[in-house]
């Protein structure tokens, strides 16, 4: 101690002096009053436990004193323990508590050592020992003083030695009575103390009291674990070898490892005096089957390898692979077919008889790639099948064309737990459910995750371009995709392929109507015929139409109206196709439309470009009506602004937004000249915008593919997990919020503008927790209830288990539970002893020895002197095959001794 | 200058032919009444500032053409609205009766889920008037979208109507959650103003 404090003069108070230990003393008390004083805010999450912290440095080591508080806890004053005036924290009844891991913390073993609601520890802040015996002892007398000083009513304890040992050291002082938390820590206990009674001896020995005391209470656990569970092994979808069950395509779902690392019963014997049982190594009362109570809790497996997780986690990590499917291919793709070695698409699309095309478009492959280096990352065994299984009408007699599920209701994820998920998923912007996107991102999935990585990923997506390229060149339509224009409220990848059918439509159309006008040409066209004949009824067909002006491209009358001028009926013309967009093109337009600014002339230059459609239409229309005006156009196109008279039905008038001097509409009337629809230059060029998809996906890097099936992959995995949830009959906590917050999820990442990785991230470890959940249910409901039939005991139990809660089997081993934890447990014996090579005996008793004995002794005893108060003694002993410890709490009045 | 903007709003109108959607909007936007106004063709659009509760926003809005013909090319843009007004003339049924066509082709095209929809009745200055205001109301109601009357021509009507839409679209919720996304509206000049003013406002 430093001596210049106390020989300081009463005025000048000079801390520079004191000693390093003095000021860690005093940061202590600082820190405690600081704590006792504040409100305490009780944080909201799942643990039990409120902590708090505060780093003190004691010369050059870092410590950390920690605040533990169990929340909300009544004052355990209703046991029987009435003598509420003593509220020395061992004094309860606390012998065993039931585990859950919700209430783990790293210092939290001293609560179930010592049964302490509220504590205080100081701990080493790095991973680093306090092995030397002074540096103890310091620490240990810190505490002391400490603790006397503030008057505190809690316990104080140091970690000693290294921290894995959790081996503290405490103390506390309050009512007059002072208690020694001690504790020690080793290998392997010596002989004499590996039975209850020589523990009960040693127990007294370390009291010595001045008197006799009371019987000690003792109370007993016994530990069994179970972790070789025979045939009830759980092992999902085990089928991620190269060969894919076709029939049953699904995203990955399931555990490669068995989720349950453990199963642990526990017997346990409360409250019976030393006299009355007996433990030594020759004979013990402690028959497992005889035990009062018994316990399981399932331990987990930390972190077992989820496969849907894994697939999703996969493509995540390839989002930021930006190298090109050619490069990742290499030779490959380069030179893709020999004569010997057919691309798989020529089989996959080639009809039972080959057509003369198929063969010349064999022929003229094989000419281009005569070398054929590279090995194909997916052979063509596994390929094939997973190109039917997209392409389903290269092969008539398929079993899963699309639209398969359509009918079957049953199988729909929305039928059971979640009403509002279909409602819900109309939000996604993705694509129908087993569309031909859908199951292109599951097979997307399986090729990166089982079927050869990167390479085979690149694979899939090379032949399904190639696909692609193929259907268009010979005008064959894409199967599995919404019919109809791109939709926008789909995913962009979608509407690619959506508006790519669209443009082969119309390449059929156009090819089919070619065809057709050979024919009719040939024929002399009975249409042309007709109208012949029925201009001719008028007898002046020939003078009204002359040879160059002849009415072409008529769809049908409209609403028996006839021409103003000629009293001709006015036809509607054939007009073009609607252009198509899809939204990324969309933008741009819009783009281009909003950067002309808002004034007058912008306007103007925005109905000039936005004009080509109506001047399609205005030329078509002439085409069809010979001798048409301008009015005539306006009362098929825009009858709102045809006035008529009143007086005379067949006469009007435009309306003055019509008449006004050169308008647009006007102009163009006179520009136009009369072309059918089929020889004006296209709006929409289906050619170039095939050739534009097929490139666009064509260059797709794999980062980029990735985004492209993103959203469909997050939708399809929140549907296979509710489908396994809607599998099991147990309930899982809050599963109805986390699916929730799932959808949420998966709406954002298909909507975001702009696709953001972090979000995908975050679902994906949602999705992790949640498979993993279900597997474990999954596990334990085959080992407690093989037969799958349905059982709400049971069904609560499993899902107590899952959260990591210890149960009480009411009934032990004629519970269902327990008589299938014993039976379990007997064969795991059995193959035991049958590795062993041990006689196969019938095992009396199917329970092993035990993995771990727990005794707890209590007794109240007058310390250190016969006229002091009784104090309560404790002293625990956990033993177990390589760790033998003690946790003792020995007081001592401070008052009168 | 346009430092003060809270955020871009993309509003859409919709409408039969010669309602006066393009009158309504050239009102709104240049106070103006054009008797001999063009037939708009395809779509068109203008910009407005509008300041509510003492914050900016910065309004384009899309004109659409009414004709049939144009329908094949006008919903493209709907695409991203947060808003939309239905106009209908209120001296001709008909404009009227295909408010409900109107309604599910937004229903349609729009993707976002909750576009805030307006019903507005134009022409009340007109003599003949042939849809009550009841039986809009009542339209309006079943259809839970707002209802307004008013005139392009005597002006009666037409902030409020434009106001009230844009007041109903920040206070709609569910906007929130896609605030954070950096939201596009059709228009890029002020990502970072859309992208973080919805909190203040809700």
């Amino acid at each position: 101690m430093n001596e210049e404090i106390d020989d300081s003069e009463f005025y000048t108070q000079d801390f520079t002096t004191a000693s390093e230990w003095e000021i860690f003393i005093a940061r202590m008390e600082e820190i405690i009053n600081q704590w006792k004083t504040d409100e305490v805010i009780i944080e909201e999450n799942k643990s039990i436990w409120s902590v708090r912290q505060e780093n003190i440095i004691f010369a050059d080591f870092d410590f950390t004193f920690y605040w533990y508080k169990k929340k909300d806890v009544e004052e355990v004053s209703e046991s029987s323990d009435s003598d509420s005036r003593s509220r020395n924290p061992v004094s309860g009844n606390f012998d065993f508590e039931m585990f859950s891991e919700a209430d783990l913390t790293n210092e939290s073993c001293i609560s179930t050592w010592y049964g302490l609601d509220e504590f205080m520890v100081l701990t080493p802040t790095r991973n680093v020992g306090i092995n030397s015996e002074s540096r103890i002892k310091i620490l240990l007398s810190s505490v002391y003083i400490v603790s006397s000083n503030v008057n505190n009513d809690i316990p104080i304890f140091v970690q000693i030695r290294d921290k894995w040992q959790k081996c503290f050291m405490g103390v506390f002082e309050g009512n007059g009575v002072r208690t020694n938390f001690e504790m020690v820590h080793l290998r392997r206990g010596p002989q004499h103390c590996q039975y209850l009674t020589g523990l009960l001896d040693l127990f007294k020995t370390k009291i010595m009291s001045p008197c006799s005391m009371d019987p000690i209470m003792c109370s007993v656990q016994l530990t069994y674990v179970l972790s070789d569970f025979g045939n009830f092994i759980w092992k999902q979808d085990s089928n991620n070898s190269e060969i894919i069950d076709m029939e049953n395509v699904r995203l990955p779902f399931g555990v490669t490892v068995e989720p349950i690392k453990s199963i642990i019963l526990k017997s346990t014997w409360k409250q019976l005096p030393e006299h009355l049982v007996v433990d030594s190594e020759s004979y013990t009362d402690f028959d497992p089957h005889r035990a009062p109570i018994w316990s399981i809790l399932a331990q987990m497996t930390k972190e077992p390898l989820c496969l849907l997780g894994d697939g999703l986690t996969e493509v995540y990590q390839l989002l930021s692979n930006h190298s090109n499917v050619y490069d990742s291919l290499g030779d490959y793709a380069n030179n893709t077919t020999t004569p010997e070695t057919n691309n798989p698409l020529d089989l996959l699309t080639e009809p039972a008889v080959p057509t003369i095309s198929t063969l010349l478009n064999k022929a003229a492959r094989s000419t281009i790639n005569k070398h054929h280096k590279g090995v194909p990352p997916i052979s063509e065994n596994v390929l094939v099948p997973l190109l039917y299984f997209l392409f389903p009408d290269a092969d008539e007699s398929s079993t899963y064309p699309y639209g398969r599920d359509s009918n079957n209701e049953k199988d729909s994820p929305t039928k059971n737990k979640f009403i509002n998920l279909e409602q819900d998923s109309k939000s996604f912007k993705t694509c129908p459910q087993d569309s031909l996107i859908w199951r292109l991102s599951i097979v997307l999935t399986h090729a990166l995750q089982s079927l050869g990585g990167v390479k085979a990923f690149a694979h899939i997506w090379y032949e399904f371009v190639q696909e692609m390229r193929y259907r268009w060149e010979k005008s064959m339509p894409i199967p599995g995709l919404p019919s109809g224009f791109p939709d926008l409220r789909t995913c962009l990848l979608n509407q690619k392929l959506q508006m790519l059918n669209c443009c082969i439509e119309r390449k059929i159309a156009r090819e089919t109507h070619r065809a057709s006008q050979h024919f009719v040409d040939a024929e002399n066209s009975s249409e042309d015929d007709d109208e012949f004949y029925e201009c001719s009824e008028d007898g002046d067909s020939n003078k009204k139409y002359s040879m160059w002006n002849q009415p072409v491209g008529r769809l049908g009358k409209f609403n028996e109206l006839k021409l103003l001028k000629t009293g001709d009926p006015l036809y509607i013309p054939v007009t073009q196709e609607p252009v198509l967009k899809t939204e990324d093109q969309l933008e741009e337009d819009t783009e281009v439309l909003l950067n002309l600014g808002d004034d007058n002339e912008a306007s103007e230059v925005r109905a000039r470009i936005m004009s080509a459609s109506l001047l399609s239409d205005m030329e078509s229309f002439k085409a069809a009506n010979p001798g048409a005006i301008v009015e005539d156009f306006i009362r098929w196109y825009s009858p709102n602004d045809w006035i008529i008279d009143e007086e005379n039905e067949d006469g009007g008038y435009l309306s003055p937004r019509m008449n006004i001097q050169n308008n647009i509409w006007v102009q163009m009337w006179e520009t136009a000249k009369p072309v059918p629809a089929h020889r004006q230059k296209r709006l929409f060029d289906d050619t170039r915008e095939a050739e534009k998809i097929l490139q666009f996906l064509d260059y797709r890097n794999l980062s980029q593919i990735c985004e492209l099936i993103v959203p469909v992959l997050a939708h399809g995995a929140l549907y296979r997990l509710v489908d396994e949830y809607n599998g099991i009959t147990v309930n899982i906590l809050q599963a109805t919020a986390r699916v929730t917050a799932m959808t949420k999820q998966v709406e954002r990442i298909s909507r975001d503008v702009k696709f953001q990785p972090r979000r995908f991230d975050a679902f994906i470890q949602d999705v992790s927790n949640f498979e993993l959940t279900l597997s474990q249910i999954n596990s334990l409901g085959y080992k407690f209830n093989p037969s799958g039939s349905f059982d709400n005991e049971i069904n609560e139990k499993i899902g107590d288990l899952v959260i990591g809660k210890e149960i009480e089997l009411l009934e032990k081993s004629n519970s269902n539970i327990g008589s299938r934890v014993l039976s379990m447990f007997s064969d795991a014996q059995n193959t035991a002893n049958m590795i062993s090579g041990e006689t196969n005996e019938k095992l009396i008793n199917p329970l092993p020895t035990p993995f771990q004995r727990e005794f707890v002794m209590r007794v109240a005893a007058v310390k250190p002197a016969s006229c002091s108060a009784r104090c309560p003694q404790f002293l625990r002993a956990i033993l177990s095959k390589n760790e033998f410890r003690l946790c003792g709490a020995f007081s001592e009045d401070i008052v009168f001794f | 200058m346009d430092e003060d903007i809270l955020t871009t709003l993309k509003l859409l109108i919709i409408g039969e032919s010669g309602v006066g959607k393009s009158s309504l909007l050239l009102r709104f936007t240049e106070d103006n009444f054009d008797p001999e106004q063009t037939l708009t063709i395809g779509v068109d659009f203008k910009t407005k500032r509008l300041s509510i509760d003492d914050n900016t926003v910065k309004l384009a809005i899309w004109d659409t053409a009414g004709q049939e013909r144009f329908r094949s090319l006008t919903p493209s843009y709907y695409r991203d609205a947060q808003g939309a007004v239905l106009v209908f003339d209120v001296s001709s049924y008909s404009t009227f009766a295909k408010l409900e066509k109107w309604l599910l082709e937004l229903d349609t095209y729009s993707t976002k889920s909750n576009i805030v929809k307006m019903i507005v009745g134009n022409k009340i200055d007109v003599d003949n008037r042939e849809v009550s205001r009841e039986e809009a109301m009542k339209f309006a109601r079943r259809h839970q979208t707002l209802y307004i009357e008013a005139s392009a021509k005597t002006k009666d009507g037409v902030q409020c109507a434009f106001e009230e839409l844009v007041h109903k679209i920040i206070q709609t919720p569910l906007w929130e959650s896609y605030a954070d996304n950096g939201l596009q509206i059709g228009n890029k000049d002020h990502p970072a103003e859309s992208s973080c003013g919805y909190c203040t406002l809700s």
